[in-house]
């Protein structure tokens, strides 16, 4: 069986390194991105099983990011990762199609689970 | 000698909008009074002319009916005289008169009693051959009297006043007899008491009186004040061929008396009617007084009601003002709440993200950690994890103590205010805020001097401003809000400038309403410019917006600068 191929987007340089590393340690197939037009193109190379979005970015923000990756690869579940606690933001979110919106910090066991359930989610169909 | 110390309550505070109920209170009722009155008075003023020109023309007209009836009792009077004399004279000789007939004569001729004074036989040589009355004057020639030739010439004849023989004011009324180729005269005098109350007898009000005056204007009967018969009446006489009844208002000795008068035929009086204006007026002066009675009473109404109507309405006014006051009191805490709010969200998301890299690190040492043996590598890594997580640590407490030092002012009062430290400290909250969204904030502040209000008011302004430039530059990365300071003209402005979205002239003019916002539902309160006027107006300041649709908006907050030796009044 394929290791799980997951994109962490994030303008936090040291989020991105960090959580890389702890996630390829878990057995995940791990790519990052710094802002949404980077995580688009890489979406666009490789229809990623699971993709971890930022909300708050400069330049395309997490929901432009969302949509252009729902778009490009229609598979690839999108988990929503922020500071921002927003219902608004959340409920916007899950409409445009993301798998779960978590606020950050989110402890790391739980977000693995969250991956793989996703995960399952697209190999469901 | 100091000078007196101003008392510190009588200064008014910048912002006190009590309005002046008193004055409100003064207004009003005037206004009140002086509609309902002013159409009372019109109308009131109207009405009494023309009544008064009214009752005038009564009254002359009343008086005038008076005299016309009182001069034809006066001639029916004389003309009966005459007849009764005449008749006599005719049914009569001389001889039969003389030899006694005429006491008798005097009996029939007398009615009623002591209307007449006496009577007297006269022969054509003017001696008075007999006579009834209690004079002495049998015996008497009347040759030269005034009153003979006249007689003579005329056959009938009524004199004036005269003293005659008997030196007492009396008139005659005598008839010539013609018998045979001799003439003989019958001459009565009447009773002048008699007379006179014939003529002064009947009376107009209180200060009504009747009398006669002859050709000459001597008193031909009493005057009922004052004038004895005889005596100049100093009456003017109207002319003889002029009006049938003269109606005239006289003044005479300072009293005005409304006159009517006209000429008897046979003789030549005048009749003259009297009567003090004041009197024959006063039926007008009753309404008048009444007019004006009621005219005050309704004043006093229409100002007791315009009283109490308008002290209940300035009451409602003075309720309305203390509500409005505590809804903009309640507003500007619901304001304070959102800006918060807004603040808050910037700031958890601010530290949010660190707090993120902090827990992924540690996790990361947890697991280099659980291995055993740890090799090098991992040693190394995690004392660099370490470090990383105090860089993460340090960069949450800057930001915490940014907040710390910003609502330390929640409950400030009105002191001298450094601008520059509080908009430094403003910069460094919002630029936590403003690099998530990719926004500069750039600031050009200019040292100014210190101003007097309350940190809590001026950074809640300050706050709004910011927040509401960085919300124009929404999905706009790279715009600039900046921060400026100026002293213009012993006013410090502070500019809050954006290269945003910009306001649409239409909105420009609303936007310092409560509510009103462009915000979406749910993000903006439509409360934060109207609570920034508020304040800005409290410090006697202004706030001044310019904007250009699609270039940015600049918001000049204008305060005037704390004098050099300003102390805070330290009452509250």
């Amino acid at each position: 069986m394929n290791p799980i191929s997951v994109l962490v987007v994030d303008d936090e340089a040291e989020f991105i390194d960090t959580l890389g590393k702890l996630l390829r340690r878990r057995g995940f197939e791990v790519a990052v991105a710094a802002d949404g037009a980077q995580a688009v193109g890489r979406v666009s190379a490789q229809p990623f099983d699971v993709a971890l979005l930022d909300v708050k970015m400069p330049g395309m923000d997490g929901f432009q990011t969302l949509a252009e990756i729902k778009r490009v690869s229609p598979d690839t579940q999108v988990v929503l990762l922020t500071g921002h606690l927003s219902e608004a933001d959340e409920q916007d979110g899950l409409e445009s199609g993301a798998f779960a919106y978590l606020l950050k910090p989110h402890p790391v066991s739980d977000l693995v689970s969250v991956i793989e359930s996703a995960a399952r989610r697209r190999a469901a169909g | 000698m100091p000078p007196p110390e101003e008392p510190i309550h009588s200064r008014p505070s910048p912002g006190d909008e009590h309005r002046d109920y008193r004055a409100t209170f003064r207004t009003m009722v005037g206004g009140m009074v002086l509609v309902s009155l002013l159409p009372l008075l019109v109308i009131g003023g109207a009405d009494f002319l023309l009544f008064s020109r009214l009752n005038h023309s009564v009254v002359a007209e009343q008086h005038a009916n008076f005299l016309r009836y009182h001069r034809q009792s006066i001639a029916t009077f004389l003309n009966s005289i005459t007849a009764e004399v005449s008749s006599v004279a005719n049914q009569y000789t001389l001889e039969e008169l003389a030899s006694g007939n005429l006491e008798r004569v005097f009996e029939v001729i007398q009615q009623p009693a002591g209307m007449l004074t006496d009577v007297g036989l006269i022969d054509q040589d003017g001696n008075h051959v007999r006579y009834v009355g209690p004079y002495d004057l049998a015996g008497k020639n009347y040759r030269d009297a005034e009153w003979f030739p006249l007689v003579v010439e005329r056959g009938v004849y009524v004199s004036d006043m005269f003293l005659g023989k008997r030196e007492v004011p009396h008139f005659v009324i005598a008839v010539k007899r013609v018998e045979g180729d001799r003439f003989w005269i019958l001459r009565v005098t009447v009773n002048t008491d008699y007379f006179s109350k014939l003529v002064d007898g009947v009376r107009m009000g209180s200060t009504g009186e009747s009398f006669i005056v002859n050709s000459q204007g001597l008193y031909q009967t009493k005057s009922r004040f004052g004038g004895r018969i005889l005596e100049a009446s100093g009456f003017p006489l109207p002319p003889v061929e002029g009006a049938d009844i003269e109606v005239r208002e006289l003044e005479v000795d300072g009293k005005r008396y409304l006159s009517t008068a006209t000429w008897l035929k046979q003789p030549r009086w005048l009749l003259v009617v009297r009567q003090e204006t004041s009197d024959a007026y006063s039926p007008l002066r009753r309404a008048s007084l009444v007019g004006v009675v009621l005219f005050l009473a309704g004043a006093a109404g229409a100002t007791g009601l315009a009283v109490v109507l308008t002290r209940r309405q300035v009451r409602q006014l003075a309720q309305a003002d203390r509500e409005k006051e505590s809804m903009t009191r309640r507003l500007l805490v619901a304001g304070k709440t959102a800006a918060v709010g807004e603040l808050s969200a910037g700031v958890a998301h601010e530290i949010n993200n660190p707090l993120a890299i902090i827990e992924t690190l540690q996790t990361w040492i947890h697991d280099l950690a659980s291995t055993a043996p740890i090799s090098e590598d991992d040693r190394a890594e995690i004392l660099q994890s370490t470090s990383k997580i105090a860089a993460q640590v340090a960069r949450c407490k800057t930001i915490t103590q940014g907040l710390l030092h910003f609502s330390r002012r929640v409950e400030s009062k009105p002191e001298r205010l450094d601008l520059q430290q509080m908009l430094e400290e403003l910069v460094t909250v919002a630029r936590s805020r403003a690099r998530v969204e990719d926004i500069r904030i750039a600031t050009d502040l200019a040292p100014v001097p210190p101003v007097i209000a309350s940190a809590n008011d001026l950074q809640q302004v300050f706050v709004n401003l910011v927040n509401n430039a960085i919300d124009a530059l929404d999905g706009r990365p790279g715009g600039t809000v900046t921060l400026r300071s100026r002293l213009v003209g012993g006013q410090v402005h502070i500019q809050v400038e954006d290269d945003g979205c910009g306001i649409s002239p239409e909105n420009l003019s609303r936007i310092f309403l409560p509510f009103f916002t462009t915000k979406p539902v749910g993000r903006g309160t439509g409360l934060g410019l109207a609570i920034c006027y508020g304040l800005v107006q409290k410090l006697g300041g202004n706030i001044h917006v310019e904007s250009e649709v699609g270039r940015g908006t600049s918001f000049t907050v204008q305060i005037p600068a704390a004098a050099p030796d300003s102390a805070v009044a330290r009452a509250s």
